[in-house]
């Protein structure tokens, strides 16, 4: 892999990253405004909020490490008939200014509850459709191995999984310490967080073993891709699936059990590990995704 | 129908001198490692040991040349998400490499491997048809050069009715994906499109 497949590496996990993100956290709010109101929710959830519009600007700087020529961009003509990255292109930047918007509306609680959720929930609901057309940039015809089914529901999965994790980890590093009511939402909310990362880590393992059943049928160029999985990368693929089974699997488990019994002293390192082995999991499953491709014909 | 230029390859002619690869590079002046036309081996079959020797069984070799198909159904315009590749009324597939910014996309969807960049500009190049050639009554540089008179260009329907309409062959990409302008002339071991028992020879 080049550096320019690195930077798409970069951007398309920290992107879905972020858009999972906020989608967790407009559902986090919800659950905590029906439980609670709307004060309690914002202190869940305002500190963990700052996290979103970094990750995606990390994300679309580093996506500019891809291109070769940067001064010709002025000159260019979106190509939104046909064109999903130029439509990808689009999206991202109208969701990391709605998610920019969103986060100083809420942090400087300017306008009122109604209108700042309403923006809030545009902002997810696009960062989805960024999710939708990073699938669609690689569902291309000559692409067997990308062509397929495993791409969207694995993007998907990578966008919630690494989505839940990152704003648990965060929901942990900017808890309210000592506050009951606080502490009580916080262990609800981590304990839906441990099941549905249990819930996409068997997801992940589910699709696996079907996709590489489909690509057995696809032709040269998709045996070309099952040889380089199982033979070039077997260690990364072995290594991928051992560190998100055991950070988005087993990690999930214990997060979910010391969340119920309100065993705080481990939870802490027990969210942050599992957001990193499972952060290294799926880079290095991107990685796979970019290493092992081969164009039908020449 | 509106006009579509093409490409005859005859491979039964085609005796891998790759005249017309150089031929391009020079017109073009194009970098090492950028070829806008290539000429690739193709080949396959078997030994059979009989007592003590070896003689050949089904052993086949042939050399298609290959540019950019200018196709019908171009993926390269599809994807491309700064309009800098655009399909010309007589068919041709031009790339503006001022609207290039160079995402390599079109190198990702094209079957054929047309589109080819350009490291010290940063940009995607791509074969012309040589339409300054064109323009002036003259052949592209690569039909000009060849000395086997196994490569001719012009209005694909006319091509075809002229020499048939074999339009895919191993090691090429199903034609469906993108319908390219091209004619082949058939060799005599010529294998389908579908056909996997061969290798490219020669690559490097």
């Amino acid at each position: 892999m080049v550096t320019r497949e690195w930077a798409l590496l970069i951007f398309t996990i920290l992107g879905q990253m972020a858009s999972g993100a906020l989608l967790t956290l407009m559902l986090i709010r919800a659950f905590a405004i029906r439980k609670t109101n709307v004060q309690q929710a914002n202190r869940l959830t305002d500190g963990p909020l700052f996290i979103v519009v970094p990750i995606m600007a990390l994300a679309l700087l580093a996506s500019l490490f891809h291109l070769g020529n940067l001064i010709n961009i002025t000159k260019a003509v979106p190509n939104l008939g046909t064109s999903w990255l130029s439509r990808e292109v689009i999206v991202a930047v109208v969701f990391v200014v709605l998610a920019a918007l969103y986060t100083f509306l809420q942090w400087r609680k300017l306008s009122t509850e109604l209108i700042r959720a309403t923006i809030g929930w545009i902002a997810a609901l696009v960062g989805q459709f960024q999710t939708i057309a990073m699938i669609m940039v690689y569902m291309i015809r000559t692409q067997p191995a990308w062509n397929t089914f495993a791409t969207p529901i694995t993007f998907l999965v990578t966008s919630f999984l690494l989505g839940v994790l990152v704003v648990a980890a965060a929901l942990v590093a900017t808890r309210a310490i000592g506050d009951e009511t606080q502490t009580d939402l916080l262990r609800s909310t981590l304990r839906g967080i441990a099941i549905t990362s249990i819930a996409l880590v068997g997801v992940e393992f589910v699709v696996l073993p079907i996709y590489v059943l489909y690509l057995s049928t696809q032709g040269a160029s998709a045996l070309q891709t099952m040889s380089s999985m199982f033979g070039t990368y077997t260690a990364v693929l072995v290594l991928r699936l051992l560190l998100v089974f055991v950070g988005g699997g087993v990690l999930g488990a214990y997060l979910y059990e010391n969340a119920a019994n309100g065993k705080e002293r481990n939870l802490a390192l027990l969210v942050y590990s599992a957001f990193i082995l499972v952060l290294i999991a799926e880079a290095m499953g991107r990685f796979l995704f970019y290493a092992t491709h081969y164009s039908i014909g020449l | 129908m509106a006009k579509q230029l093409g490409f005859y390859v005859n491979l039964a002619n085609c005796i891998g001198c790759k005249a017309c690869e150089i031929a391009c590079k020079d017109r073009k002046g194009l970098p090492a490692g950028v070829r806008w036309r290539r000429v690739y081996e193709y080949s396959g079959g078997e030994w059979i040991a009989s007592g003590n020797q070896h003689v050949p069984s089904d052993v086949f070799s042939y050399y298609v040349s290959t540019a950019c198909m200018h196709c019908e159904k171009p993926i390269c315009v599809e994807v491309c998400p700064t309009s800098a590749i655009r399909k010309r009324d007589d068919g041709i597939v031009v790339l503006n490499s001022d609207n290039c910014i160079g995402c390599r996309y079109c190198s990702w969807a094209c079957p054929y491997g047309a589109p080819q960049f350009n490291e010290e500009a940063g940009v995607m190049t791509k074969c012309d048809f040589c339409v300054e050639l064109q323009e002036r009554g003259e052949k592209p540089a690569c039909v000009d050069a060849c000395p086997m008179r196994a490569l001719e260009y012009g209005d694909i329907e006319e091509l075809k009715a002229k020499h048939g309409g074999l339009t895919a062959v191993a090691p090429m990409p199903d034609p469906s994906l993108t319908n390219p302008a091209i004619v082949y002339g058939p060799h005599k071991d010529v294998k389908s499109a579908h056909y996997r028992g061969g290798q490219l020879k020669n690559i490097d």
